[in-house]
């Protein structure tokens, strides 16, 4: 037993650092949110005293019931949800060909590629997202072919700014990298010796990918899935610059709470709600993932 | 890396870091562009300190970062009805009047205001209007009026201009306009009212390209929108950056014969400056004429003091929107604070008219 000890200690020292980062500044924070969510607003922002003039505990559920009795905060959060699904599914299918062709390509191009990958986190992510502004544009090449098409149909011109389709193509756009790399980082382990067996056992080139690669590749699908939807689902920027007058997602209105209307424990349960669906979807991937990787073991 | 290389590391780290300690610093916590660098400079010289400035690009962002515990700002520069909450929240320190003599510049039509009776905490800086902003030839073209609410929001306008124009992403600024449109003040706080502004917008918004707070300069001066609700310095910003480019437009302010929201904002010093004394310095400096026009000619915002006048460039006198005539300024108004209740009815109605189709 003794001399265990040290073995426990250096993993404690090991471990202990990024565990008190985590309870500092997710645990605390979250913690925090939880208690204003049951206080109320003060007049001037911020909370209102805990205890009132009258002596009185001041605690309640107002913000919850406001929450769970209008309508359109639920809608807000499904519109959210669905704008958020789709940047999913979209990167899901541009990433998977692309993180398959780094995987397959020689050791000396592929550090190149993934360099490429990554490269647009050089340059900083709103920055970025102005580019958009001007690629989008009504005066823009962009804009000015996707009009002559239409009109060339007979169809009145659109505007791609200030639209929801430039709202999903930079979301697309943003997330492709937390994509590509858990497939990329799946998909380079595959042994290439199974595909090479069901071939000779005359296995199509469809059937060798449907169920041999995609079934392998599910961990990294569910990896990046978590990876762009979490994000896409509570994001404001984009919205609030690239977004037409519909385009109010779940995230602005959390904004909105903290900045204009000052009304800390309405923005705090609506972050709840938030982190509980990202949590509860999370979960859920987590779940099919473990299931699915048992069934492939049986 | 031997010790002799990290000696010569330490000592350089220490040499960069000593001047900063020599000289004093005043910490101005300021919209963004809101002062003109040549002030800074002239400042900077007079009191042999260095002025670190941070900014802010709305009222409710300097309002959270303190509220959330931001401190080591001296000065700020809230607009007025911010100034009533930041007193109402303890935030401000009470101003010595006999520091800051120059105060007898400042327009007495803008001192002693209900936002803060007697000046005990702020002194005003500068001046905007939240008005219409047009291209004039596009106006001209499509024969739309540009001296009236109706063009933002009534929808027998608003469809020779569907996708070209844009309004304030700020539920207090379009709700004031559409009060005004409806003839109520801007201060009006009768939820029947605001539920007809709130129709009155629900209506337009389809014909509106988007809520947008940031880009419509860029967007004005390149052509793309050709009409704006929006801040009479940014629409002055958007002219000159249209000239600037020789683009075969100009972007004018209109100022709407129903009236429009006039926003004060004002110098404060926050309760726990560190150096009082520079702040008060400042202020001075500040309300001497020539350094108060430098931010008009600057930035084409409108100025309470009457000593700046003859400083500021002519074209920029004539302006109705920056320097309104006796008859315009009675129909302006300044925003007040709304109560936590109000603001939840607001965010509510807001919320409902984001989410609508």
């Amino acid at each position: 037993m003794p001399a265990r000890r040290p073995t426990r200690l250096a993993k404690w020292l090991i471990s202990g650092p990024p565990l008190l980062y985590l309870l500092v500044f997710f645990a605390a924070p979250t913690l925090i949110m939880v208690l204003a969510s049951f206080r109320s607003p003060g007049e001037f922002g911020g909370l209102a005293p805990l205890v009132d003039a009258a002596g009185k505990l001041d605690i309640n559920v107002d913000s919850y019931v406001r929450f769970f009795t209008e309508p359109v905060f639920f809608q807000v959060f499904v519109k959210s949800a669905w704008y958020a699904a789709l940047t999913t599914v979209i990167c899901l299918l541009l990433a998977y060909p692309l993180a398959s062709l780094i995987a397959r390509s020689g050791k000396k191009h592929r550090d190149l590629l993934l360099l490429l990958v990554i490269l647009p986190f050089w340059s900083n992510f709103l920055i970025r997202i102005y580019a958009w502004m001007i690629i989008l544009g009504p005066n823009a090449a962009l804009a000015k072919l996707v009009n002559r098409v239409l009109a060339a149909f007979g169809a009145q011109p659109v505007p791609l700014l200030f639209s929801s389709f430039a709202v999903l193509v930079c979301l697309v756009y943003v997330s492709l990298p937390f994509m590509v790399l858990p497939l990329y980082a799946n998909l380079e382990k595959h042994d290439q010796a199974l595909l090479d067996a069901a071939q000779d056992l005359g296995a199509n080139a469809w059937q060798r990918f449907w169920r041999i690669t995609f079934p392998l590749s599910l961990p990294g699908v569910y990896a990046g899935a978590a990876l762009v939807f979490i994000p896409a689902l509570g994001i404001f920027a984009i919205p609030d610059i690239l977004g037409g007058p519909d385009d109010t997602l779940i995230g602005n209105l959390i904004k909105q709470q903290f900045l204009e209307t000052r009304d800390w424990p309405f923005g705090s349960v609506l972050s709840i709600m938030l982190t509980l669906a990202a949590l509860v979807l999370a979960g859920t991937a987590a779940w099919i993932g473990r299931r699915s990787a048992g069934d492939s073991r049986a | 890396m031997n010790f002799r290389a990290i000696a010569a590391l330490l000592a350089a780290t220490v040499a960069l870091a000593a001047p900063a300690h020599a000289k004093d610093e005043l910490h101005l916590y300021n919209w963004n562009n809101y002062i003109a660098p040549e002030t800074i400079k002239r400042f900077e010289a007079q009191c042999n300190c260095d002025v670190v400035q941070t900014y802010y690009s709305d009222n409710d962002e300097l309002l959270a970062k303190l509220a959330a515990g931001a401190r080591g700002y001296d000065i700020l520069v809230p607009t007025s009805n911010a100034v009533q909450t930041l007193i109402g929240g303890g935030q401000l320190k009470r101003i010595d009047k006999t520091a800051i003599p120059n105060i007898k510049n400042i327009d007495p039509a803008y001192l002693n205001t209900q936002f803060d009776p007697g000046n005990q905490y702020s002194v005003p800086y500068a001046m905007s209007t939240t008005i219409i902003g047009y291209n004039d030839v596009k106006m001209k073209e499509l024969g739309l009026p540009t001296d009236t609410w109706a063009v933002i929001f009534d929808p027998k306008y608003l469809q020779k201009v569907k996708g070209r124009v844009t309004v304030l992403d700020s539920a207090n600024e379009l709700f004031a306009a559409a009060l005004k449109y409806l003839g109520y003040s801007v201060n009006d706080v009768d939820p029947k009212h605001w539920n007809e502004a709130a129709d009155v917008i629900k209506k337009a918004k389809p014909y509106w390209a988007a809520f947008n707070a940031s880009s419509y300069i860029r967007e004005l001066a390149t052509g793309n929108i050709w009409l704006v609700h929006g801040y009479s310095n940014d629409i002055f910003q958007a002219n000159q950056d249209a000239q600037a480019a020789h683009r075969p437009f100009h972007i004018l302010q209109g100022m709407p014969k129903q009236g429009a929201v006039l926003a004060v904002d004002n110098m404060v010093i926050h309760k726990d400056a560190p150096r009082p004394d520079l702040a008060l310095r400042f202020i001075n400096f500040m309300l001497e004429g020539r350094n108060s026009a430098d931010l008009t000619n600057l930035i084409g915002s409108g100025n309470p003091n009457m000593d700046a006048i003859r400083y500021i460039q002519p074209a920029i006198l004539k302006l109705p929107a920056v320097f309104p005539p006796k008859d315009v300024q009675a129909k302006l108004e300044q925003l007040k604070d709304l109560t936590i209740k109000q603001r939840r009815l607001r965010n509510q109605l807001w919320t409902e008219i984001k989410a609508a189709r």
